[in-house]
């Protein structure tokens, strides 16, 4: 029994890691999302259906695949990596900023999506209100589409965090499986799973794995609840 | 003063709106049927949807001209918009829904402080409540004042009525006047309930189709047959404003007399408002099928309203007669073909017309 609390070092590290990386991606992924989600939900024009269609391609695309295109991109000989490397002297590829570089590519269109179908679902006529009593755009989004989309935005943003726990193929491509720099729990994992003997270990990251995943989607429901019951 | 000017066309899908208005200060009702435009022409008003054609000038100002390009976005119009559902925002409570306004507006071009309006419009016991615990009329209320507090030169009111039930339905007018009176500012209520129009203002625009069908005061719109055709299916009504004279406790009656004091009427006393002190003014409102007519002056019977007057205008429209009787004021009588030709009216017949109190409905 003590053996299924007792973390290792590297083990702690890869759960910190992961974490660390979760909160980063979902950060950082919340406002493009909000305002993309809000750019698909309220404007129409040509070839929506095309951007719709390329959003989502992370979706369906084979996390590996879009780890080797990110690899591709901005690794240290690719199309802008090359360059980040000659001007800024910036390696994204194998790093802590290529897990949460990857981790945000895949979560961006379950984002995308939550945040959009909240936002649709405010009626438009309390944004008219809005303009006809003096708010701008900006203004009427921050104070009206913002407020009343909130369920939708904080699932958005817990989906993002927990997709981001869950990451694997495209990270261990464009990242690597770098302990203490781009090796988070699935990573770790993956790596005691291989090793005979290390059942304990695997098992253990396992549960925290478990753990974090039904803590946060517990949160997200029980805010959403929350906040339709305010209205 | 011109509170509004507009020349529109607009074309949606098959529907065509093209009209040109011209409003006053005051209280403007602008009544039509539903599909007529009434909605197209306020949303184009505030600039919520833009025509294809035309121009508009609110307070003399040029907010929409197609010809030069210009669109003033609906944030600048100045304009108040009631909407028919309130549009109340349901996570602000009451406060902060009347107050969503003033941090776009300066307080020097304030209307009202936001005490007096709280006062004014009753609603100091909602201010901390959420909308969706309001009723039905507190939510109108809320509405206004939001709209109010948002320093607008012009005040638009979309069905002020129907989101109420039918009691509670005329609740707001006596707050509208009011406002109007109390403000001055300018009021458009655009109505499909030609009734309850007439008991907040007379100066009508009607619309049928997205085009004016004719417009003025309803009395000179009834002596028109074209309006009076348009208005008959919406349920036609007299208005009469008249002043309390004195209360008969004994009999449960009140005296009213008309402006020029030439006419006297009682109503029943309970059909007035407590607060109403002789002197005060009130809107009478009478439908034309509860008035008889006669050729003499009936003295043993039970109707104390007689008024004596001359038929100036008889209008037939399939076999019912509308008679425009001139007691001092207009009054418009509805009866059968039948009867015009038993009793030989004809314009310039000396007639009584006679009703009921009971008939009678008190608008304060």
């Amino acid at each position: 029994m003590s053996e299924l609390l007792n973390f290792s070092e590297e083990e702690l590290l890869a759960i910190g890691l992961s974490f660390k990386v979760a909160i980063w991606c979902a950060v950082l992924i919340l406002p493009p999302s909000l305002m993309i989600a809000w750019w698909l939900a309220r404007k129409n024009f040509r070839g929506k259906s095309v951007v719709e269609g390329f959003l989502n391609l992370p979706l369906v695309l084979p996390p590996v695949a879009t780890g080797f295109i990110l690899l591709l991109l901005l690794g240290t000989n690719g199309v802008l990596g090359k360059y980040l490397n000659d001007w800024f002297g910036l390696k994204l590829a194998f790093s802590f900023y290529a897990a949460v570089i990857a981790s945000m590519v895949v979560s961006f269109p379950l984002a995308i999506r939550a945040i959009r179908l909240s936002i649709e679902m405010v009626d438009p006529a309390y944004e008219e209100a809005a303009k006809t009593l003096g708010a701008n755009s900006l203004q009427t989004f921050v104070r009206v589409t913002l407020p009343l989309a909130l369920p939708g935005i904080i699932s958005g943003f817990v989906l993002a965090f927990a997709r981001s726990l869950g990451e694997f193929g495209a990270t261990i491509i464009f990242a690597g499986n770098i302990s203490g720099e781009s090796q988070t729990i699935p990573l770790a994992l993956f790596n005691e799973i291989q090793i005979p003997g290390h059942e304990s270990a695997a098992f253990r990251l396992l549960m925290v794995a478990v753990i974090f995943s039904f803590v946060a989607m517990s949160f997200s429901e029980f805010l959403v609840k929350k906040l339709h019951h305010r209205k | 003063m011109h509170a509004l000017r507009a020349k529109l066309k607009t074309q949606k899908g098959n529907f065509t709106l093209d009209l040109e208005v011209d409003f006053i200060n005051g209280i403007t009702g602008i009544y039509g049927p539903s599909g007529s435009g009434k909605s197209t022409l306020m949303h184009v008003i505030s600039g919520l949807e833009n025509p294809d054609h035309g121009y508009i000038t609110i307070d003399n100002e040029v907010v929409l001209d197609t010809s030069k390009q210009v669109h003033v976005k609906t944030r600048k119009r100045q304009i108040g918009y009631v909407f028919q559902e309130g549009r109340l925002f349901p996570h602000m409570t009451v406060r902060k829904n009347l107050l969503f306004g003033s941090s776009y507006t300066h307080q020097a071009k304030q209307l009202i402080e936001f005490e007096e309006l709280v006062e004014l419009l009753e609603i100091r016991d909602l201010l901390e409540k959420r909308p969706k615990n309001l009723s039905g009329g507190e939510r109108q209320r809320v509405a206004i004042g939001r709209a109010l507090l948002s320093a607008p030169k012009l005040l638009l009111m979309d069905e002020p009525f129907s989101s109420l039930d039918v009691a509670l339905r005329r609740q707001i007018i006596p707050y509208l006047i009011k406002i109007n009176k109390k403000l001055g500012i300018p009021m458009l209520v655009v109505s499909h309930d030609l009734p309850d129009l007439l008991s907040l203002t007379q100066e009508l625009f009607l619309l049928r189709n997205g085009r004016v069908e004719g417009h003025g005061n309803y009395f000179d719109l009834i002596q028109s047959e074209k309006s009076l055709d348009m208005m008959r299916g919406a349920g036609l009504m007299n208005v009469i404003p008249f002043k309390v004279e004195s209360h008969d406790v004994e009999n449960g009656l009140t005296h009213l007399m008309n402006r020029d004091a030439s006419h006297e009427i009682h109503v029943e006393r309970e059909l007035i408002n407590d607060s109403c002190n002789a002197g005060d003014e009130l809107n009478v409102s009478l439908r034309p099928e509860d008035i008889a007519i006669t050729l003499q002056e009936i003295k043993d019977i039970s109707i104390r309203n007689q008024l004596k007057g001359k038929v100036s205008k008889i209008i037939k429209k399939e076999n019912r007669i509308y008679c425009l009787v001139d007691v001092g004021f207009l009054l418009i009588v509805s009866i059968t073909q039948a009867s015009q030709q038993k009793m030989k009216l004809e314009t310039g017949s000396e007639v009584y017309c006679l009703f009921k109190s009971m008939a009678l409905q008190v608008n304060t």
